[in-house]
């Protein structure tokens, strides 16, 4: 049976190992990558790969705090501005939830992959459409500009912009995600067991 | 990018801005945000804008850093000009140029927007450039704190942000050693195929993770074996205090906000 003191003990564990993941995302932000093809702003990073890892260990619900703690940190250091860091985290949420949804349904090596596919398309799907109805609107509404508004401009942008940049980003996640995933296994699978005992 | 990872875009200094209880300062700054979009006439930009650079030459911070924070903005402030100035069709018209029309009404709003955006980044990145981030934290957990009542776990969130943002310098430092370790063994991180450069990024992950959870334990047996019992009852090495200097500069802020609704729709 487990004492009061222990379960408060793991609890506090868990606190600080989603932290340090946070600080790792936070990190591997900073890193990112420009791609030849793609402009600047819109920029490839891997700091979704540790809210999966605390994901696949704890719950899916972890990898959303990892996500949380990241993009909170990235304002406190003066990073962005909060419009932009709540879309990252919205669209980190929704790649992070199906894909370790996914792997904790079934733990196989095809289910994970099958889950990065479903992660891709559901993150670049509702990016696109939160962007159409509410990101692209709130920072038109900053701007002042009411042309961002109009339907045939956003219509533009999400499918020449959003969805083809979330599709790609999404992607490049999972070839880097499997291979690491393939290495990290045992490791992820005895943490698991650890964390739960 | 180092230093900014490190302490934020933080610069030291003992002016009345940095002296401001962080708890005052985004107060401020969030009813400041709101109150920005009211404004609607030259003087009510005025009372706004006196407002922005008289915080910001009180903050002795240098005019440099603050542009530093308004560069990656400035395009975006330049062409939300432009469009407004190419675009609006109201008052007299000033220039025509072939397919070029400038009206009035187009350079008055586009100068609103742009002075708009300045005033955002500007009062915005003066609570990072005058704040450290643990003082921010502990101000948002104070501000948070009657949350707690709905179960909003306030003292936890807290508590995660500051060991993250304590863990930032030492996990940078064991980057870099790991990315240097590995370079020496012929990865490449910075040139070659893209595919090559997304394959070396596994080996500088793998240890990494490995190393946060030996660094979690070690922290989590350290802080029991304090009797760290959860937020009930915690004392804090850091007091916030509301001193009288915050007090005036409240009641300078509500100043600036009757002044703002007395001026609007005026000139």
């Amino acid at each position: 049976m487990k004492s009061k003191a222990n379960i408060q003990s793991s609890k506090l564990l868990k606190m600080i190992i989603l932290s340090i993941l946070g600080t790792i995302s936070l990190l591997l932000l900073f890193l990112n990558f420009p791609l030849p093809i793609l402009p600047s702003y819109l920029k490839i990073d891997f700091s979704e790969v540790p809210a999966l890892i605390a994901a696949f260990i704890f719950s899916p619900i972890a990898g959303v705090i990892v996500e949380a703690i990241k993009n909170i940190l990235y304002l406190l250091v003066g990073g962005g501005e909060p419009v932009g860091v709540s879309a990252n985290f919205i669209a980190g949420v929704l790649f992070v939830v199906p894909v370790s949804v996914f792997y904790h349904k079934y733990k196989r090596t095809k289910s994970v992959i099958s889950g990065l596919i479903i992660g891709t398309i559901v993150m670049a799907v509702a990016m696109s459409v939160l962007n159409y109805f509410v990101i692209l609107p709130v920072y038109a509404m900053f701007m002042g500009m009411e042309e961002m508004q109009i339907a045939s401009v956003k219509k533009v942008a999400v499918l020449y912009g959003i969805l083809p940049f979330n599709l790609l980003k999404g992607i490049i996640l999972g070839l880097v995600f499997t291979p690491l995933f393939l290495k990290m296994r045992q490791w992820i699978e005895s943490k698991q067991h650890q964390m739960i005992s | 990018m180092n230093n900014t990872l490190i302490i934020g875009q933080y610069v030291p200094g003992n002016s009345v801005v940095h002296r401001l209880d962080p708890r005052t300062k985004i107060t401020i700054i969030f009813f400041f945000v709101i109150i920005v979009f009211f404004a609607n006439s030259f003087w009510s930009y005025a009372v706004l804008t006196l407002f922005g650079l008289l915080s910001m030459f009180a903050s002795k911070v240098p005019i440099r850093f603050v542009m530093k924070g308004l560069m990656p903005i400035w395009f975006l402030i330049v062409f939300t000009f432009l469009l407004h100035l190419f675009i609006n069709k109201d008052g007299i018209l000033l220039l025509e140029w072939s397919f070029i029309k400038i009206y009035t009404g187009g350079v008055i709003q586009g100068i609103a927007i742009s002075m708009r955006f300045f005033l955002l980044i500007l009062i915005t990145s003066l609570l990072t450039l005058t704040t450290t981030p643990i003082a921010i934290t502990d101000a948002v957990e104070q501000i948070l704190h009657p949350l707690k009542k709905i179960k909003f776990p306030v003292h936890e969130l807290a508590l995660m942000m500051s060991i993250s943002l304590r863990f930032i310098p030492t996990l940078l430092q064991e980057t870099d050693k790991i990315s240097k370790a590995q370079a020496s063994r012929g990865v490449d991180f910075r040139t070659g195929p893209v595919k090559e450069r997304l394959k070396a990024v596994i080996p500088l992950l793998v240890p990494l993770f490995v190393s946060a959870f030996k660094r979690a334990e070690e922290l989590a047996m350290a802080m029991e074996a304090r009797g760290y019992q959860g937020g009930e009852g915690r004392t804090k090495l850091r007091e916030l205090k509301i001193s009288k200097l915050d007090i005036w500069i409240y009641i300078l802020f509500i100043c600036v906000i009757i002044g703002l609704f007395l001026t609007r729709n005026y000139g």
